[in-house]
């Protein structure tokens, strides 16, 4: 065959050309844009059975708290830079700030405060896997409490 | 008995420079004719033609003789000619003798049994349609005309089907007859 | 008319000895009755004996000593490594011969970055850990519990907040302590 009659220079060809361009791809995995960070604010409460449907992904999870009723306030995405913050409007004057640290073994650092007004309740750092996500929960809200759901991806 | 050509690359792979001596021998001009009609330049096809043995003896080690030795030796040579022609493209022109003066002389080309070479103009503008053509539609051309080779052996000398073969040459010829039809 | 394009196509072909023997037969039959595709044939012909006389008159100019001598020079002389490496990498680069080479590269690269990815997503947070970890809190004097479960995969952190106006604990768990 053809193909065969120059296999060492063109297996070296080939060799070369699949590490450069695997480098450049692995450079590239390495070095994501910026983070999609979405919050779910979750009402949980006994006062009566209702599951929202829009939270049937989070079911497993939410299951977990044994609150008879889970209901989805509202659910809010934005693109934060690395190094950078994004702050999310939580009910009753609370906030969350986000601040997406570094990407490692396909897991992001995040930095999250939870604020209420000018003060902190609590400051903790996670890292997320890729695409998954982790809950906060405790805030009083409406008779019962608020859960947050934090998830995060690399764009 | 003269030794066919394997039996001489046997012996250069043996050691005997005498043998390769005798493949140079053979085929010098016929190597320096296709690479002539590859590149206009007569002293860029000189040297092109030199560096063609030269790799050709340090390869001849390798030569299983899965093709014939002449085949071997063209693609060597064409590979060449069409490398060099592409740095040619990219280095600005020089003065040596070109290619189009070699035709000016005559003396040749008068006792030339087989040129119709009549008609000077022809041959001009022959040569210029020629340098017109892409690299690999000149080499079918070149490989064509002046040896005579089958399309099978163009196609192993360029790694291209005799399909391909036959549709550069006959693109390659339509362009020239196009381009020369006021001449013919 | 339609007869004599399709000659006219296989004329180099059939002057080449390339074509069947039908189709040759074929060709040299149109031949002879038509004076059009014979002219054509003239035509090629002619440019082929043109070509062939200006190349083979200068083929015949080489004296083969001084060739021999100029090829000998060159085996004898030892060549700079990176002249060596040049002409190699001339060779082997080329644009036809790297034709295939390319895309074959780039479709197995992408092949490694997914089956790579795959993989490390699988290692980093399949199977076997995929938990949110949590590195550091401080819940600023507030108790706080962390909370992993294993089979639904849940990494949960819960702040144990005072009621508003609240300021010391009840015998009853506050509304928004969870049961867990």
């Amino acid at each position: 065959m053809k193909l065969l009659k120059n296999l060492p220079s063109r297996l070296l060809l080939f060799s070369l050309l699949s590490a450069v361009a695997a480098g450049v791809l692995g450079a590239a995995e390495k070095q994501p844009q910026s983070v999609q960070v979405s919050i779910g604010t979750i009402l949980a409460s006994n006062q009566s059975d209702e599951f929202d449907a829009k939270l049937k992904g989070l079911e497993s999870q939410l299951r977990v708290l044994k609150y008879r009723s889970y209901r989805l306030l509202k659910n809010e995405s934005q693109n934060v830079p690395w190094q950078g913050n994004k702050a999310f409007e939580i009910p009753g004057g609370r906030f969350l700030t986000v601040a997406p640290q570094e990407f490692r073994d396909n897991r992001i650092s995040l930095r999250v405060r939870l604020t209420q007004g000018q003060k902190p309740l609590l400051d903790t750092t996670v890292r997320i896997p890729n695409r998954g996500n982790f809950l906060l929960g405790g805030p009083p809200h409406e008779g019962g409490a608020l859960v947050l759901s934090i998830s995060a991806a690399t764009q | 008995m003269e030794l066919t050509d394997w039996e001489l690359v046997r012996k250069c792979q043996a050691g005997e420079m005498s043998a390769f001596q005798d493949l140079v021998s053979r085929y010098h001009q016929k190597v320096f004719m296709v690479i002539l009609g590859l590149l206009r330049n007569r002293d860029d096809a000189l040297e092109v033609a030199q560096e063609t043995f030269f790799r050709a003896y340090r390869k001849i080690g390798g030569f299983q003789g899965g093709s014939s030795f002449y085949t071997w030796i063209y693609r060597i040579a064409v590979n060449l000619a069409i490398d060099a022609q592409r740095r040619q493209k990219r280095n600005p022109l020089d003065f040596r003798e070109n290619m189009d003066g070699v035709l000016e002389s005559q003396d040749e080309v008068a006792r030339d049994p087989f040129a119709d070479v009549h008609d000077k103009e022809l041959r001009e503008n022959l040569i210029k349609a020629i340098n017109d053509l892409t690299p690999e539609h000149k080499a079918v051309i070149v490989l064509r005309t002046i040896e005579g080779l089958s399309y099978k052996d163009i196609g192993a000398i360029l790694g291209c089907s005799e399909g391909t073969v036959m549709s550069r040459l006959h693109y390659a010829r339509k362009k020239l007859q196009d381009k020369l039809s006021s001449f013919l | 008319m339609k007869d004599c394009e399709r000659v006219q196509e296989s004329l180099g072909g059939w002057l080449d000895g390339e074509l069947s023997s039908t189709d040759s037969d074929w060709v040299r039959a149109h031949l002879g009755g038509c004076g059009d595709c014979r002219e054509a044939q003239r035509r090629l012909e002619k440019i082929t004996l043109v070509l062939h006389g200006a190349l083979a008159s200068e083929g015949r100019n080489i004296e083969f000593l001084p060739f021999w001598h100029a090829v000998e020079r060159r085996i004898a002389e030892k060549r700079p490594w990176h002249v060596e490496l040049r002409d190699w990498a001339r060779g082997t680069f080329s644009a036809p011969r790297i034709a295939w080479a390319v895309p074959a590269a780039i479709a197995a690269a992408i092949v490694l970055f997914s089956v790579n990815s795959y993989f490390s997503s699988w290692r980093g947070s399949g199977a076997r850990n995929n938990f949110t970890s949590v590195d550091s809190i401080d819940a600023y004097g507030q108790n706080v519990a962390l909370l992993r479960e294993d089979d639904t995969k849940t990494t949960l952190i819960w702040l144990y907040q005072n009621q508003e106006g609240e300021n010391e604990t009840t015998e009853e768990p506050p509304q928004s302590a969870p049961a867990f």
